[in-house]
């Protein structure tokens, strides 16, 4: 059970990382087009201490854990 | 000295922006989480942080300082058509501090952090050692994460040194004498965690963003509540709570931010399934709505749908009376049984920002504030069934010159 646990996780990582690393290239979006993207509304690292108070209520009210994802959002709006 | 952790990290913080120039940022948060009871006193926890960075060119420090103030009664034994008693001990009069440092490089297209953390209270201990990275790619569309975690935690226990069976077990009266040497009749127990959490956003349109990534979490050692016993068989036998030494914990979430120009807003979806090795396998749906309103105030609402099955082991109340346990473990935990959880809440935030051409040292001041209310769902003769809502208020406000 843990190992077919821990190799299906292994398959979901791969998947990932392959996802990004495959020769399929999207329509790119630029620089100059965001403006959207930039703010706060649309950033997944804005209010880090209310998301981090969020979590902290629900991981110890939940048997769930994890899903948040990890720190920056990928927006490159610099 | 707990106070002046956080004010030293803030003042070496500050001197290091003062060298050149750099950006700075403090904020702070108050969150008061209330679940009340139908039968006690319920649980009031308040939870102050404060964070301050700082970032000079590539480089940033961040130092942060938290407490828990928990209070409040509960379910000591889990037994059928139980009450809370009122707890003076440790479990729900205490406080936990934590803090945080640590320091980040980036580039333009990668960036790297690592942290170490520190949390006590009177009967636990935790070190946290956190590195993460992450890289942009292709034009910076795409950003794959990889954050890695790693606890080296001590729980206080009664060390049950004469129990000659599982169901001689225990449960811990108080944390008084934890941690100390001279303490004979407790005992240190380690529990190690490494989580591990790769990601993948997609800056798909100028209006959309997506997220991709997952959770492996690995547990080892004591998990247990040391304070709770339940009662199992006919015969009313209360010994401690025993959960397994191992627990494995596998999340995929996905994310979809999108924005609404037309109305200054944003949706915000999200949605992850989880399951461990203890059997609880669970779905959790998040959706927010995000607007502007005139230049500076900023409002949402949000809901969220949480449902989960129980742990393998866990039984309620009445059945460990009549059955026994499932096997050598026993739980009362709320949190290991089937439950369904709804929250809606809403929050409004005032952003002002200095006019782009001024020479303004304010960067952004933003002071906010949000209410969430929580419903539970348990079958009956679960956990903490007279505990059936619970709300969140919270306030704060942001720096940034």
């Amino acid at each position: 059970m843990k190992i077919r646990s821990v190799r299906a996780w292994l398959v979901v990582v791969c998947l990932t990382a392959g996802a990004g690393c495959a020769r399929w290239r999207p329509p790119l979006v630029r620089p100059h087009q965001r403006v959207h993207l930039a703010d706060r509304i649309m950033r997944v690292d804005s209010d880090r201490l209310g998301r981090a108070a969020d979590q902290h209520v629900l991981t110890t009210r939940e048997g769930a854990f994890g899903g948040n994802g990890t720190a920056g959002g990928g927006c490159g709006c610099n | 000295v707990q106070l002046r952790i956080p004010a030293v990290a803030a003042l070496t913080l500050l001197a290091a922006a003062g060298q050149g120039r750099a950006d700075v940022e403090a904020a702070s948060h108050l969150t008061v989480f209330t679940e009340p009871s139908a039968q006690g006193r319920g649980i009031q926890v308040i939870h102050p942080q404060t964070e301050v960075a700082a970032t000079h060119g590539p480089v940033g420090l961040q130092a942060g300082y938290e407490l828990d103030i928990v209070s409040g009664a509960t379910t000591r034994v889990y037994r059928p058509g139980d009450v809370p008693d009122a707890v003076s001990g440790a479990t729900f009069s205490d406080v936990r501090h934590a803090a945080r440092a640590g320091a980040s490089f980036e580039t333009t297209t990668v960036a790297l952090t690592a942290g170490y953390s520190y949390g006590w209270e009177n009967d636990y201990r935790s070190h946290t050692l956190s590195v993460s990275a992450r890289g942009d790619f292709l034009e910076r569309n795409f950003t794959l994460g990889l954050a890695y975690t790693r606890n080296f935690d001590r729980v206080c226990d009664r060390a049950n040194d004469l129990a000659q069976s599982l169901l001689d077990l225990q449960p811990l009266g108080t944390s008084e004498g934890c941690f100390q040497a001279s303490g004979t009749e407790l005992t240190a127990r380690r529990l190690s965690i490494d989580t591990f959490e790769p990601s993948l956003s997609w800056t798909a349109t100028p209006l959309l963003m997506l997220s991709v990534g997952s959770t492996l979490q690995l547990l080892d050692g004591f998990q247990s509540n040391p304070y709770r016993a339940v009662r199992l068989g006919p015969e009313g036998r209360e010994p401690q709570e025993r959960l397994p030494q191992h627990r494995q914990r596998f999340a995929l979430f996905g994310r979809v931010h999108q924005a609404v120009p037309p109305l200054r807003a944003a949706a915000r979806l999200s949605a992850r399934l989880y399951r461990d090795t203890w059997d609880v396998a669970a779905a959790s749906a998040d959706a927010e709505w995000l607007q502007y309103f005139g230049s500076s105030l900023l409002a949402g609402v949000r809901g969220r749908y949480h449902r989960q099955s129980g742990a393998i082991f866990f039984r309620t109340a009445e059945d460990y009376r009549v059955r026994g346990p499932a096997g050598q473990y026993w739980t009362g935990d709320r949190e290991l049984a089937p439950l369904t959880n709804y929250l809606v809440g809403a929050r409004v935030a005032f952003v002002k920002r200095p006019p782009p051409e001024s020479r303004s040292w304010l960067g952004e001041l933003e002071i906010h504030a949000r209410a969430d209310f929580l419903f539970y769902r348990t079958e009956p003769g679960a956990p903490n069934s007279d505990r059936t809502r619970a709300q969140v208020i919270a306030a704060g406000a942001s720096l940034r010159f």
